[in-house]
């Protein structure tokens, strides 16, 4: 707006404030039409990028209400001419999938408090203290990520099969209870603020700890938010660990009540589809609920300006 | 003096080390499940099992297993010793089989478990096991009432190792209409009848492709048996342990590749993709007019063409018009664990004995399309309606008898590593990347390559 | 003394919840997997005969592993590109407020909400040549899953695409720190669009751009399940990079020497990628 009335005033210096005052509102006029438009270009190149990002989603919750026959067929079906329930009724009757889902909330709710936790503190000694081997720890902190999880599996299942922990939500969780990429991405973002911040809140009697919650993770909204959301459903979607440590069906997740679903020799595709969305659906409501918050940090900048 | 000490107790170490090796190697050929102590284990009486709770792991999912699970609380609630089983899903065959690996040694058994057939060879080698054999004979079950084709099988050294339970044979499945439509009414029995009616198939019949075959080691299997040739050597891996394949010795490789490739370069049988279900879906889509697939993926299949057009089934072809051979059965089979428990013993054998019962059984083909392991299943009236509703499963057990259990198939350690070399291998030679001749040979060299690998170590 | 004792404790403090799981659950497993690499393992993984570094040298030689070792390359430079791009793309346009923006970003951030395996299954259906929607819409007849020509950039563009929930994500706030200042001045200064871009917004950037790409590569070359479950490393092993060829030796086909030499091998490569990042870290990147 500003700019507008600065620029348009030199240019037009000698017309009648009536004149000047038609000019002013067209000029308005135009840059809110200039500001809509770009608005409209911005909301429509939304919308084409969004589709094509969730169009597989779109043709899977498609197939999820068809029936299997109307699946196999050599024309074009991108809607199912009859849709079906049928699909969610079976995948629900061949297996507990409720009880799944609860077991999956308990075990990422579990490991992804612990992650920001144990990251918070071992960033925060990464990046605002100074020690012996720092640069070495760090190092093998950094390694850990490298190292492939197929190399670790089997021993680690001896592990807890000689502490007697199989088939418990602990041995669900334990395990990773902490993260280099948790503990990586905290001090990338911890290392963005001055260290004078620590020190001058040291000289105030503030203890390291104090500092952590009062300060750092209040400024660290939006890493947390991304970090939690991330550990939450990557803990969600773990499958080859799950499957190795427990037994019952009273403490499987919903990555094995999916492959449950695939019957070897008689495969129905609709029914694994049905199986895939439902699942979805939960990780899906955490993100939406826990957008708010995480939307909220991330955007902060661009609320502002 | 001391050099030749040390030089004598060095080769008579070494010496014991090749003996007990290969003492181990056969005890637990012959002698399973004795390696954790020298006694056997015995069963204790049925009447003493009361309470006793055993574990059994599975691998089927969706219907197959909601089948199990009925199956298993019809025994919990029904059987009279007190006995009570929790059956547990471990996923896919492979997975189920790599925890066992690490169970084993981690101590988190289970009693009773389910194994696909290419993991025969390993079962009876890993010494975990207790052969059926030896509670049918505690027990003077009548092993006559098990399907023989399935029994023979599991049979090694006229041991029946596992009881066999989800069974099936690879079947052709073709589109009636199409075949009608191009006025051939005798349905070829080979893949060479294959390629001559694929033109007719194709212009008038209106089949985009004549076969959607996929590329899948079990079929494989099934065209060297068709043969009535040997896959591996030492009687196929049964008098004693295979050492190498011989099907590039005795041209059986060469005879299926030879055809497979004409069929493809004369545009009628495109690539697919690898595994048993990768020619499916054209067939139920209208596309392709024959595809080979399982017995037990019948019922799916009609589900998905849903009387798009009518379904005919005929027995797995043949390669040459001229051969003579049988199918062999695929799925998997019951293994009993050896936990060095009497109680669980008997209950893990009271329970097969349910599972394999008439009524279980027809129960079981009712719901999944394998084939019922006991033939007095076919009298109860589960089974006549099943079959009335899905007659094209007669096909399947006429196929079953008219094979000769001579035709059993193979067995081999690295069976799970042959089957993808294979399958990789017959891929490269489709895409034009080698010839037959190379395909053959490097499917042999590679699978007796892991072949040796595994008997330096494990043997 | 006191106080001087202390400040030299401390800091470990806070690194011993961490590196206790990482001793127990990485560290000692990946000394086993190290040790094992040197042996010929039994069907039950266990160290049956010393070959010393033998494993290696049949690996380096061999050519299937060779291939492995080049279609990781192309899998990782694909996925990392590509799921940056559309992780930045979206970021870029819902970086100003506008009507729907909740809507639009949580449809950017969502496929990180699917399980690779899931995933794979609907990527599965999409690219069915006979019922498939990409070749029904485009009108073409392409095996895309059995053609070794497409097969790779078929699961490449997959997970490429399972990766742009969370880089959208990152870029998301990478951006919302960028002072909003800086923008309207350059307006002022007559910056164009694309301009600002690259001279306000990538250098912006930095801090978290350096981490994703890091992140970024590290889980590529370290994706299994859509793999797994699309291609089984065909066809003509064109998709076979080095960790699905380590799933299958060590649970496959019984060798699990062999699979950890191979275990070994992909560490050090993705050691040697990181360690190259972080030196140009200390150039390139503003704090």
């Amino acid at each position: 707006m500003n700019q507008i009335d600065s620029m348009a005033i030199p240019v037009e210096g000698r017309m009648t404030t009536e004149e000047l005052f038609e000019l002013k509102n067209k000029m308005n006029t135009k840059a809110l039409a200039k500001r809509r438009s770009k608005t409209v270009l911005r909301v429509v190149a939304n919308i084409v990028f969004a589709v094509v990002i969730l169009l597989p989603l779109l043709y899977a919750i498609s197939i999820a209400f068809m029936p299997s026959n109307e699946l196999f067929t050599t024309e074009l079906n991108i809607v199912p001419k009859h849709p079906t329930v049928q699909n969610f009724i079976d995948a629900l009757r061949t297996v507990p999938l409720l009880r799944f889902i609860v077991n999956s909330f308990i075990m990422a709710g579990f490991i992804t408090v612990g992650q920001i936790i144990s990251c918070s503190l071992a960033a925060f000694s990464f990046s605002f203290l100074e020690f012996k081997g720092k640069g070495i720890l760090f190092a093998i902190v950094m390694a850990t990520m490298m190292v492939p999880g197929e190399a670790t599996i089997i021993s680690n299942y001896l592990t807890v099969a000689n502490l007697g922990m199989l088939d418990t939500y602990p041995v669900l969780i334990i395990p990773y209870l902490t993260s280099a990429m948790g503990i990586f991405l905290f001090r990338q973002f911890y290392m963005t603020f001055p260290k004078s911040l620590y020190e001058s809140a040291k000289l105030d009697g503030c203890t390291n700890l104090k500092f952590i919650v009062k300060i750092l993770m209040p400024l660290t909204k939006s890493a947390i938010g991304a970090m939690a959301v991330y550990t939450f459903i990557n803990a969600w979607n773990m499958y080859m660990w799950p499957l190795l440590v427990t037994g019952s069906n009273n403490m499987r997740t919903v990555q094995i009540g999916i492959s449950m679903l695939d019957s070897i020799d008689s495969q129905s595709i609709t029914l694994m589809i049905a199986g895939v969305v439902m699942i979805i659906i939960p990780s899906i409501s955490i993100f939406i609920v826990g957008q708010k918050q995480l939307i909220r940090g991330m955007f902060s900048g661009a609320v502002k300006g | 003096m001391k050099k030749k000490l040390v030089s004598l107790l060095l080769t008579a170490t070494m010496v014991m080390g090749v003996l007990s090796g290969c003492g181990n190697g056969k005890t637990s050929v012959s002698q399973t499940g004795d390696t954790s102590t020298d006694e056997k284990v015995e069963m204790a009486a049925a009447d003493d099992v009361d309470g006793t709770t055993i574990t059994f792991w599975h691998s089927m999912g969706g219907v197959n297993g909601q089948a199990i699970d009925t199956l298993v609380n019809k025994f919990n609630e029904e059987n009279e010793y007190g006995i009570t089983v929790k059956a547990q899903y471990q996923g896919e065959y492979d997975d189920s089989l790599n925890k066992l690996k690490s169970a084993q040694i981690g101590n988190m058994g289970a009693d009773l478990v389910q194994v696909y057939e290419i993991g025969t060879r390993f079962m009876i080698e890993s010494g975990w096991v207790v052969p059926m054999q030896e509670m049918v004979d505690a027990d003077n079950y009548d092993v006559s009432q098990i399907e023989p084709n399935l029994a023979a099988y599991y049979t090694i050294d006229d041991k029946l190792y596992s009881m066999p339970f989800n069974s099936s044979t690879p079947i052709m499945y073709y589109n009636k209409d199409m075949f009608a439509q191009a006025g051939i009414t005798e349905v070829p029995d080979s893949l060479e009848g294959i390629s001559k009616i694929g033109d007719q198939l194709m212009n008038q019949g209106g089949a985009s492709e004549v076969m959607s075959l996929g590329i899948y080691g079990w079929f494989f299997e099934q065209f060297v048996g068709k043969q009535g040739l040997d896959y591996a050597n030492n009687g196929n891996g049964r008098d004693d342990v295979a050492t190498a394949v011989d099907f590039d010795k005795n041209e059986a490789a060469k005879n299926i590749l030879t055809e497979w490739q004409t069929l493809n370069q004369e545009g009628y049988a495109p690539i697919v993709g690898k595994g048993g279900d990768a020619g499916l879906a054209d067939f139920s889509a209208g596309k392709s007019a024959i595809t080979l697939g399982s017995t037990a993926s019948l019922k799916q299949i009609l589900q998905d063409v849903n009387g798009k057009f009518e379904v005919g089934t005929a027995y797995f072809p043949k390669i040459k018009e001229s051969d003579e051979g049988g199918v062999s059965i695929g799925g998997a089979s019951l293994w009993a664990l050896n936990n060095q428990d009497p109680k669980k013993l008997r209950a893990t054998w009271e329970f097969v004995k349910f599972l394999i019962s008439p009524e279980s059984q027809a129960y079981w083909n009712a719901q999944t399309g394998y084939f019922p392991v006991t033939t007095a299943a076919h009298e109860e009236q589960t089974f006549k309606d099943n079959i009335a509703q899905y007659p094209q499963f007669q096909t399947a057990i006429d196929q079953l008898h008219d094979s000769s259990p001579e035709y059993c198939g193979a067995l081999l350690s690295v069976f799970p590593e042959a089957r993808a070399t294979v399958e990789s291998e017959i891929e490269s030679m489709l895409n034009g990347k080698e010839s037959v001749d190379e395909a053959v040979t490097n499917m042999a060299d590679t699978i007796n390559k892991s072949i040796d690998d595994y008997n330096t170590v494990n043997n | 003394m006191k106080s001087g004792k202390k400040i030299e404790f401390a800091p470990y403090c806070y690194l011993v919840p961490s590196m206790l799981i990482f001793a127990v659950f990485l560290f000692y497993p990946f000394f086993k997997t190290i040790y094992l690499s040197l042996f010929m393992t039994n069907k039950m993984g266990q160290a049956k005969l010393f070959v010393g570094l033998q494993n290696y040298i049949d690996l380096l030689n061999s050519k299937s592993f060779q291939n492995s070792l080049k279609v990781t390359v192309v899998f990782v430079l694909i996925v990392v590109v590509g799921g940056m791009l559309l992780g930045l793309v979206a970021a870029v346009l819902c970086n100003k407020a506008f009507p729907g923006i909740r809507v639009f970003s949580t449809a950017y951030a969502l496929p990180m909400a699917i399980a690779s395996s899931s995933a794979a299954m609907i990527f599965q259906i999409m690219l069915h040549p006979t019922v498939g929607i990409v070749n029904k819409l485009l009108g073409l007849d392409i095996n895309w899953l059995n053609d070794p020509r497409t097969a790779l950039y078929c699961v490449a563009i997959l997970t490429a695409w399972l990766n742009s929930g969370i880089n959208f994500l990152y870029f998301s706030a990478g951006l919302g720190n960028i002072d909003e200042t800086i923008y309207e001045r350059a307006s002022v200064d007559g910056a164009s669009g694309v301009q600002q871009f690259f001279h306000l917004t990538l250098p912006g950037l930095s801090p978290i751009m350096f981490y994703t790409v890091v992140v970024n590569i590290i889980q590529a070359f370290q994706s299994f399940g859509q793999i797994k479950i699309l291609t089984e490393g065909g066809p003509n092993e064109s998709t076979n990079v080095i960790v699905y060829s380590i799933y299958r030796d060590a649970f496959f086909n019984y060798r699990f020497g062999s699979a950890s030499a191979q275990s070994v091998i992909l560490f050090i490569i993705i050691m040697l990628v990181t360690l190259v990042m972080f030196r140009m870290e200390r150039k390139g990147v503003n704090y």
